[in-house]
């Protein structure tokens, strides 16, 4: 190969390389800026009076003098919505039949449109359940209840060999020649009066359990059902991962069994995750029976043996990497073993394993599959420490699939999913960085 | 370094800390189809009886397993549970109790771009077994059938099959499989040629109920029994409740309780 050639195979190597960074980089900010963007939504956003009426009533948050005023000074505004339904309401009685059956279906919808909106209106049964109790409580939801207010969405079927398509008609035009009519431009030009948006920081998102299963509230029994877990992991699988890795690495003789051993771990260390969460429900929960039923417990224990080849594999490259001169300076000053063990090779291996800890913890905290049968359920309170031992938990992991995928209300709630998800991402993130500055500081420490 | 570990204790104990005790709580597991009526079930129960209430959805024939290894308090079901799981129960010394929570009609829903408004019992079948492929076969546009089902887990697909097929009938191999009512819907949602089959309690805006045999599916329709595809859904519990358990199993009966069930469209039986 001459010299010509080989400059063009590196530039063109280096192009590569340089093009495959910058692939990854705009693929990251593909994933990452949504999460971002949409996450933040979650607790900072613009709120509508439902919100704070919604919070107060729920958790007793906020100030009640300046609500009531809010609400005395959203009622005006209200009340003449209010008037313009009644007085509609009694037109319509005094129709003649025909008219009013054409106008009576028409006005459930303009109704259930309103309610959907504001909330409640007057002369309907209060609401069970909480989802029904008050209008959007987010602006830029209520707009979209607005456009449904103001138009009704139809659908073309003129053409039966073709799929329809969707057109739009002015609920106004429908009610022409009625006393309705004045209630569309009224709402529309009224809705900040009727809604007061608000610039609302939500930091409840965090803290507070969930209302009616995820519609309203907070995400906090996830938040501490996924640390439960994956502390509850570490528990488990860091102390058996450096003991198995000090049994390698220190005890074990070279020889078929040993290096059997080892490739039945990395093997286990590639094992779909669904795997480890079946084996969890027939191994803990089915055959030893460590709980009744699912369980925070058999949750952590099916995870610490999801990530305990991580841990081994980590621990074991970190006591390789000690450099044999403190063993034999330690074994040669007349320790023992096990004291050169406890007091030279795993303080100075230490930064690596945990490490290798952190990164598995990490990684017990984002999966869900081993957790569906084990420990997950999609809705419940926070559970208290005591109840570790025999109380499933909702985690963050599971109730992203479920919002996602199983909720009845999946559409109208993004924006919790997506608050979920940036929680997530962020106790990952939160741990690694962790694991980073744990790291840095005894690695400082053990230079002096 | 002692700092940090103090700090990192600290945290961990403020995450633990609250709400120590109360350590009875009611598992639900199964059905999503009836998911959203345990779910609201039971955050009325915590709130008014302080009692911890875990709802999972991972299908009625997992709720069943559930209850026969007793894994959950309450199985939901959107079927009644069949002899096979009977008997596996009574093996282990369990005898299931069945308690109505309400009725549901299985809608078939389309995209709401599809013209098509009525489907007989007859021509369901013909579209799940395979037979009829595209649209125009029944009085549609030009355009291949999409066709969604539940997976084998599910009591609605069971219920379904059984309703509209015949217990010996085979699905296409063709039909896409989707794990839940929400999939289900999303699917259909954003598929023009797609059709799917729903619980009543999930059908909005974004997908088009068709009749069957003429009928629209309603709470009305339900209720009367003129609407071909309908099934009760079910909370079994092993042997007959007491206590709270027993409280909770009879909410579908109160009055508070059978408004819930209206609220989330689904049928008071």
């Amino acid at each position: 190969m001459n010299v010509g050639t080989r400059k063009i195979l590196n530039r063109s190597f280096t192009a590569v390389g340089i093009g495959s960074i910058v692939v990854m980089g705009i693929a990251l900010l593909i994933v990452i800026v949504p999460i971002i963007y949409n996450g933040v939504g979650a607790v900072f956003f613009t709120g509508t009076i439902e919100h704070r009426n919604m919070l107060y009533n729920e958790f007793g948050e906020g100030d009640e003098a300046e609500l009531a005023k809010q609400n005395a000074a959203a009622g005006v505004y209200r009340k003449e919505v209010y008037a313009m339904l009644a007085g509609f309401e009694a037109e319509l009685e005094a129709m003649e039949s025909e008219r009013q059956q054409e106008f009576r279906s028409k006005y459930g919808s303009v109704r259930n449109a309103l309610t959907a909106l504001m909330g409640p209106l007057p002369g309907d049964t209060g609401a069970m359940l909480t989802r029904f109790k008050y209008g959007q409580t987010r602006w830029e939801k209520a707009e979209e209840k607005l456009h449904e207010f103001l138009y009704e969405a139809k659908w073309d079927y003129s053409d039966p060999d073709a799929m329809a398509k969707e057109y739009y008609v002015s609920r106004a035009a429908e009610f022409e020649g009625t006393s309705l009519v004045k209630i569309f431009p009224y709402v529309e030009k009224h809705l900040e009066e009727i809604m007061r948006p608000e610039f609302t920081i939500y930091l409840g998102f965090l803290t507070d359990s969930s209302v009616d299963s995820h519609i309203f509230g907070g995400i906090w029994p996830e938040i501490q059902g996924t640390f439960f877990l994956a502390i509850g992991a570490m528990l488990f699988a860091f102390p058996l991962g450096v003991i198995a890795a000090v049994y390698f690495t220190e005890y074990a003789r070279e020889g078929l069994f040993t290096s059997m051993l080892r490739s039945a771990n990395s093997t286990l260390a590639g094992v779909p995750s669904i795997v480890f969460g079946l084996f969890g429900l027939a191994f803990f929960i089915n055959t030893l029976g460590v709980s009744e039923s699912k369980s925070v417990l058999a949750g952590s224990l099916t995870l610490a043996i999801m990530i305990l080849p991580t841990i081994i594999r980590a621990a074991e490259e970190a006591i390789l990497s000690v450099p044999r001169t403190y063993k034999e300076a330690s074994l040669s000053l007349g320790s023992t073993k096990w004291n050169t063990i406890m007091t030279v090779i795993l303080p100075a291996a230490l930064p690596g394993i945990i490490t290798g800890g952190v990164i598995s913890l990490g990684r017990a905290a984002g999966e869900t599959a081993p957790i569906i049968f084990t420990a997950a359920v999609s809705v419940g309170s926070a559970i208290g420490l005591a109840d570790v031992f025999s109380s499933p938990t909702p985690a963050l992991s599971w109730n992203i699939y479920n919002l996602a995928s199983e909720h009845e209300a999946a559409a109208e709630i993004r924006h919790v999913q997506y608050g979920m998800v940036l929680a997530l991402v962020g106790i990952v993130l939160l741990l690694n960085l962790s694991a980073i500055l744990l790291r840095a500081r005894i690695s400082k420490k053990l230079k002096g | 370094m002692k700092r940090v570990l103090f700090m990192m204790a600290m945290f961990i104990l403020a995450v633990a800390a609250p709400a120590f005790g109360a350590a009875n709580t009611i598992v639900l597991d199964g059905s999503t189809t009836v998911g959203p009526l345990a779910k609201s079930f039971a955050a009325y129960f915590t709130k008014k009886y302080g009692v911890k209430v875990m709802v999972s959805e991972s299908g009625s024939g997992n709720g069943a397993k559930g209850l026969i290894n007793g894994s959950c308090d309450i199985a939901t079901l959107s079927r009644a549970m069949k002899p096979r799981e009977l008997s596996a129960a009574k093996a282990k010394g369990i005898s299931p109790v069945q308690h109505i929570v309400a009725l549901d009609g299985i809608a078939m829903v389309v995209h709401p771009g599809n013209p098509v408004k009525n489907l007989t019992k007859a021509q369901i079948a013909a579209i799940y077994t395979g037979r009829f492929t595209n649209w125009k076969e029944v009085g549609g546009p030009n355009a291949k059938i999409v066709v969604i089902q539940r997976e084998s887990n599910s009591g609605t697909q069971e219920a379904f099959k059984e309703l509209v097929m015949g217990k010996t009938a085979q699905i296409s191999k063709d039909a896409e499989t989707q794990a839940s009512n929400g999939a289900i819907k999303n699917r259909v949602a954003s598929t023009r040629s797609a059709i799917g089959f729903l619980g009543l309690g999930f059908v909005d805006r974004s997908v088009k109920p068709v009749a069957v045999n003429g009928v629209l599916p309603s709470v009305a329709t339900v209720k009367s029994g003129s609407y071909p595809v309908s099934r009760p859904l079910y909370f079994y519990t092993a042997g007959q409740p007491t206590g709270t358990l027993k409280k909770f199993v009879d909410l579908p009966k109160t009055v508070d309780g059978k408004r819930i069930v209206s609220e989330l469209g689904f049928v008071v039986k």
